[in-house]
């Protein structure tokens, strides 16, 4: 029990992802700089942002409604942070998954999103509802080439499991190679469910202020921030896990240094993809996903269950 | 939101899109905007009445004030249609020294122009690299005239400083990098697809619908309007300066965007020449305190498109009327046109692709209020000082902490 | 200076009372002023036959005994003619040349917001530049305007 709650809110739960996602958006940040020519921020910026926007007044909106407006931020939180501990990236104590724990994750990771758009939704700003329809819009586009790319690597293991995924591409590391362009798919579609460029259509300053995210301030806005760090990470070590499980064949502490320095490579990964392109318009992202993205992971599904039928012969 | 329903957004007087105070009222179905109500007038600061309170010498230095980027192309409009009223002959490296100076300010705008469009289109490393080359010219700026933005080298009957050889050299070092910058910035707008899709096909103005509307400088250029009064109504050393009129066919944003660029190299182009064929002499003549009765209209073409000045003097000191067209003011018609059937999203960049610069559209009336007498005027330490003061005496002191910071942020 | 003589030529030719009235001051730079009554014939001659496709301006002007406008066209060969024209300060109300050029509208709304003209034909829409709520029948740009205590107004 003890341990549990240990893991649950310590590490690698609660405490440690927050921490991680801060360090990660510093991480982030400073590549973005640099591959922009310019400094970038220090390593305790995340941190200093985060502690000033707690002290920060907090003001909700007279027309807002008041409890969706206030449990939307922590219901993003939570659920992102709850599926980190699905996720095995190194050889731990205590590691929560049962058959079919891949689907639930892939669905707890919408519920920040959703929770983004109602928080937006019930601020009542013009712009935050804006922001919210276009959260959403978004959601039903990156969603599909996310799910049929992890899945199909799944498939391959013939699990629904997510360590027993693991398991597999550590026995046989050479099929993660097949896995490629799933991985890159599933990498751009994370950029959309982070609302990255191109993808930061939702919260596209110059056009809706900041979209979603408009009418929130201090202690609200510390835990969306917040969110969005730990979606990040939590993406990235999705996509570790799922396509790129080789830390588990380490040692403990080992094992956990591969696994950051991993995640740290697919964050870098993203920074990179959001560098060198513009934000697309809505019309433009949806086109995208469906026409481009969609096909490239249903070709992923189908060189998968070719290779399937060949590993059971 | 239901999609068929019709709501009204408001971008401005304050938005992060403008980068001046002006309020766009757009009426949206959907992400489609159906209408655009413009309201202008927030940055109406009363110079025009105000030059006419003041001597012609003095307003040169108004003038100069009526817009932060294109501060050199307002005063050699005023200047020129002063000196013309007078009749001064203006010493051949005066009108040298001039063009130099509006050159190197059209590739300081065109470069700030290239980095907003990139921000407003959520391509943020465009935005840091054309300003980080900025730099540059501002350098190149500061260097001749003492300051990065208002130069203060008119006056009339001239220039108030002198270009030396040396610092002919710098110009031609720093020139040569920017040159090379910008051809990889044309292949980077020209090959980069996700700005190719957001910006072609975006804000069509087509070459009659331009002329109908009276739109000026790069944003009539690139519907295909061959109009440039450098070339159609010379001033300055333009007469003598070999330099193509870049126009562009695309009729859109990427239009726009192809055009300045490659306006920049034809800048670079002029520059070169100036440095090269300088005149010697004097760099300006003695203007007489009261300038004769007259009247005269100065064209210039200022980075954003045709400026235009009208004065008139009744031969005192101060002029009886003075009244600008900032180039601005000309496009604004055709925004309105640019954005009928468009998406939210294109807004910004359409807004911004006609360079727009509100605080040059507006000027004129200020009212004085009774606040003059009381006016404390704080340098910005003791302002800061002033707000410490304030902090402390309300139980709030960062005195230690901001030293701590700053120790550790000198060691980045 | 050929073609400014031409256009000069032909303004006369059509229009006898402005013989003698038109000056030239500097290669391409026309003035000449056209009593009201005559303005719109003058303007739409030279518009439509002179091709003056470019209206650079429109600038008021307080000539104390009338209140002026000029306009300002231009020729694609960079030839300006400045056509002004007055009416009274009692009764200033002129014509709009929308009709002409569309840009003219915020040009005339200025006129209006700032010499107290009366533009007839100008579409409603908002105020340009003053604010909203700017006092009546103050015209800053007039001669006869001081700038006043507006806590006190």
């Amino acid at each position: 029990m003890g341990l549990a709650l240990f893991t649950i809110l310590i590490f690698p739960g609660f405490l440690f992802v927050s921490v991680f996602g801060l360090m990660a958006e510093f991480f982030d940040r400073r590549i973005y700089a640099r591959l922009q020519n310019r400094v970038g921020p220090p390593w305790f910026q995340a941190f200093a942002d985060f502690i000033k926007l707690l002290g920060k007044e907090d003001i909700v909106p007279c027309a807002a409604n008041e409890k969706m407006f206030d449990f939307a931020p922590l219901f993003a939180l939570t659920s992102a942070v709850t599926v980190f501990l699905y996720i095995p990236l190194w050889k731990a104590p205590v590691t929560f998954s049962f058959n079919g724990d891949i689907v639930m994750m892939l669905y707890l990771l919408t519920i920040p999103t959703l929770a983004f758009f109602i928080g937006g939704w019930y601020s009542r700003s013009l712009y935050a509802r804006l922001g919210s329809v276009r959260c959403v819009t978004q959601l039903f586009a990156y969603e599909v080439p996310l799910f049929m790319s992890i899945l199909s690597s799944a498939l391959l293991a013939n699990t629904w499991e997510l360590k027993e995924v693991a398991a597999f591409y550590l026995k046989h590391p050479l099929y993660s190679l097949f896995n490629l362009v799933g991985f890159f798919v599933s990498l751009i579609a994370i950029l959309g469910k982070l609302e990255k460029v191109p993808f930061d259509i939702p919260e596209a300053e110059t056009e809706i202020v900041a979209g979603t995210f408009t009418e929130y301030s201090g202690r609200r806005l510390a835990i969306l921030r917040l969110t969005i760090d730990v979606e990040m990470v939590v993406g990235a070590a999705l996509l570790v896990a799922v396509f790129f499980p080789f830390a588990l064949y380490f040692q403990s502490v080992l094992g956990f240094l591969v696994a950051v320095l991993e995640i740290c490579g697919v964050i870098a990964l993203l920074a990179l993809l959001r560098t060198i392109v513009a934000r697309l318009r809505i019309d433009q992202m949806i086109n995208f996903c469906w026409k481009v993205l969609v096909p490239f992971s249903l070709f992923q599904l189908l060189l998968n269950l070719i290779l399937k039928g060949k590993l059971i012969l | 939101m239901h999609h068929s329903s019709k709501f009204k957004i408001p971008m401005g007087p304050q938005h992060p899109a403008l980068k001046e105070p002006e309020s766009f009222s757009i009426a949206l179905k959907g992400e489609k905007i159906m209408g655009v109500d413009i309201r202008l007038g927030y940055n109406h600061r009363g110079i025009e009445k105000a030059c006419e309170e003041r001597t012609f010498v003095q307003d040169v230095y108004l003038i100069e004030r009526v817009c932060g980027i294109c501060s050199h192309s307002h005063s050699t409009a005023f200047v020129q249609g002063v000196e013309e009223i007078a009749g001064l002959i203006v010493p051949p490296r005066a009108q040298y020294i001039r063009t130099l100076i509006g050159e190197l300010e059209r590739v300081h705008s065109h470069l700030l122009w290239l980095g907003v469009a990139g921000h407003e289109i959520g391509f943020d490393t465009l935005l840091m690299y054309t300003w980080r080359d900025r730099e540059i010219v501002m350098d190149i700026l500061a260097l001749l005239s003492g300051n990065r933005v208002n130069y203060g080298m008119n006056m009339i009957g001239g220039v108030r400083r002198n270009v030396t050889e040396e610092q002919a050299q710098d110009i031609l070092k720093g020139v040569k990098t920017l040159e090379e910058r910008t051809k990889y910035y044309i292949e980077v707008a020209t090959q980069e697809t996700t700005i190719i899709k957001r910006l072609s096909g975006v804000g069509v103005l087509k070459k009659d619908d331009a002329l109908r509307l009276g739109a000026v400088g790069p944003t009539a250029r690139a519907s295909g309007v061959e109009y440039d009064v450098r070339r159609n109504d010379p001033y300055a050393a333009y007469a003598e300066l070999d330099f193509n009129v870049i126009t562009d066919t695309n009729s859109d944003v990427y239009g726009r965007t192809i055009v300045r660029v490659k306006e920049l190299l034809e800048s670079y182009k002029m520059i070169r020449q100036c440095l090269k064929n300088l005149p010697n002499g004097p760099i300006a003549v003695k203007a007489p305190r009261k300038i004769p009765a007259g009247e005269a209209i100065s064209r210039y073409e200022a980075p954003r498109g045709e400026d235009v000045h009208y004065i008139k003097s009744n031969g005192g000191e101060k002029p009886e009327r003075v009244k600008v067209r900032a180039p601005t003011l000309a496009n604004i018609q055709a925004v309105k046109h640019m954005l009928k059937d468009r998406y939210l999203a294109d807004m910004p960049i359409v807004v911004a692709a006609i360079d727009p610069c509100f605080s040059c559209t507006d000027r004129l009336v200020s009212v004085k209020g009774n606040a003059g007498k009381s006016k404390k005027i704080l340098t910005w330490e003791a302002l800061r000082n002033y707000s410490v003061e304030w902090h402390q005496v309300h139980g709030i002191d960062f005195t230690e902490l901001s030293y701590k910071f700053r120790t550790k942020m000198e060691r980045f | 200076m050929l073609n400014e003589e031409k256009i000069i030529q032909d303004l006369c030719g059509k229009f006898k009372f402005l013989e003698n009235q038109i000056k030239a001051t500097r290669p391409r730079r026309i003035f000449l002023e056209v009593p009201y009554e005559h303005f719109m014939e003058v303007f739409d001659f030279c518009v439509r036959q002179l091709s003056f496709t470019q209206l650079c301006a429109m600038s008021g002007l307080d000539d104390v005994e009338k209140l002026s406008v000029m306009y300002h066209l231009a020729q694609e060969g960079g030839i300006v003619i400045n056509l002004k024209t007055g009416v009274s300060r009692e009764q200033p109300v002129l014509k709009t040349v929308m009709p002409y050029f569309l840009c003219a509208e915020i040009y005339e709304r200025e006129l209006v917001d700032l010499f107290g003209f009366k533009i007839e034909g100008l579409p409603d829409g908002n105020r340009y530049p003053l604010t909203d709520d700017w006092p009546k029948g103050e015209f800053p740009l007039r001669k006869d305007w001081k700038p006043f205590d507006q806590k006190k107004a």
